[in-house]
């Protein structure tokens, strides 16, 4: 075998480095402007805006589609509690809280997102 | 390398593949890590030792194959789309690095990884039509780094035994007998 190159290289460290600069670039470019207290949850399925919550009201909502979610609302917290998708990724998200944070089911296409208390106003549910 | 040979490793590799993506859905990483999509990725330690002993266009066929099977035994179309646009985009990037003469397997691995879930957010942001699931990728970026190390350590491990000559994977058979005497 002809040059395997199994050993660590210092060329490896720039192919780690590579990918350090776009993670932390596609972070602070995904990180919330303004107002980091969650103001709303916002429910999408297939890209579209389903629903619109306040996070400061308890709540529960089914979310329907190919698979059933439960979606709940609790002390300004949001999470799905029950889920029959396959995987079960959305349930293991668990509470979140934040602006900016989301919750994605992809056998469900949804998406939970919560925005921020200065996003609420223009975004018609 | 005879073509038999050569058949009968695909084959094998396939299987091997086929074996250890189901295997890892059996270790629960999202409970360490709670990410969609978090995953060991296993299956590439078998793309990578094929792309190395075997080449670029054997790896390719293994991993189609694989990626076909997987989805039948589970995972179904939408499976498919995933497996295949994360698969094909870490195949070409590996097969890059492969010929990039500074990187080792540790950093093909690893932007493997990285093309991998690169790709798969891709194919969630067409599922889902919102750009907003690629706030997911830093974080599967970063696992990436590590899960890709760890495969690339197997890898290594994989290919030091079988390029021993005994295993006769070297150039040359006649060597291989050679050595298989004096053991």
């Amino acid at each position: 075998m002809k040059d395997l190159r199994l050993h660590f290289l210092k060329g490896d460290i720039l192919a780690i480095a590579a990918v350090v600069v776009l993670a932390v670039g596609l972070l602070i470019f995904f990180v919330p402007k303004g107002d980091t207290a969650g103001g709303a949850v916002q429910v999408y399925q297939d890209g579209k805006l389903l629903r619109e919550f306040p996070l400061n009201t308890d709540e529960s909502f089914e979310i329907n589609g190919d698979y059933h979610n439960t979606l709940e609302i609790r002390n300004g917290k949001v999470a799905i509690t029950h889920s029959d998708c396959p995987g079960g990724d959305c349930l293991s998200s668990g509470w979140i809280g934040t602006a900016g944070r989301s919750i994605v089911c992809l056998p469900n296409r949804v998406e939970i997102r919560i925005v921020g208390k200065s996003d609420v106003d223009f975004v018609v549910g | 390398m005879g073509t038999t040979k050569r058949l009968t490793l695909s084959a094998v590799m396939i299987a091997l593949a086929l074996a250890l993506s189901y295997a890892e859905r059996l270790i629960p990483l999202q409970f360490v890590i709670p990410l969609p999509g978090v995953k060991l990725g296993l299956a590439n330690i078998v793309t990578l030792v094929a792309l190395y002993l075997l080449g670029a266009r054997s790896a390719f066929i293994i991993l189609c194959i694989r990626c076909l099977l997987g989805s039948m035994f589970g995972g179904g179309i939408t499976g498919l789309a995933f497996s295949l646009t994360g698969g094909l985009l870490a195949m070409l990037t590996m097969t890059c690095g492969r010929k990039c003469k500074p990187l080792s397997v540790y950093g093909v691995s690893i932007l493997g990884a990285a093309a991998h879930n690169i790709g798969q957010i891709c194919a969630a942001m067409v599922l889902m039509r919102s750009y907003y699931v690629a706030a997911y990728l830093p974080y599967l970026l970063l696992v990436g780094l590590f899960t890709g190390f760890a495969t690339a350590a197997a890898v290594a491990g994989v290919l030091k035994i079988l390029s021993a000559e005994r295993f006769g994977f070297s150039e040359t058979s006649n060597r291989t007998q050679n050595t298989e005497e004096t053991i």
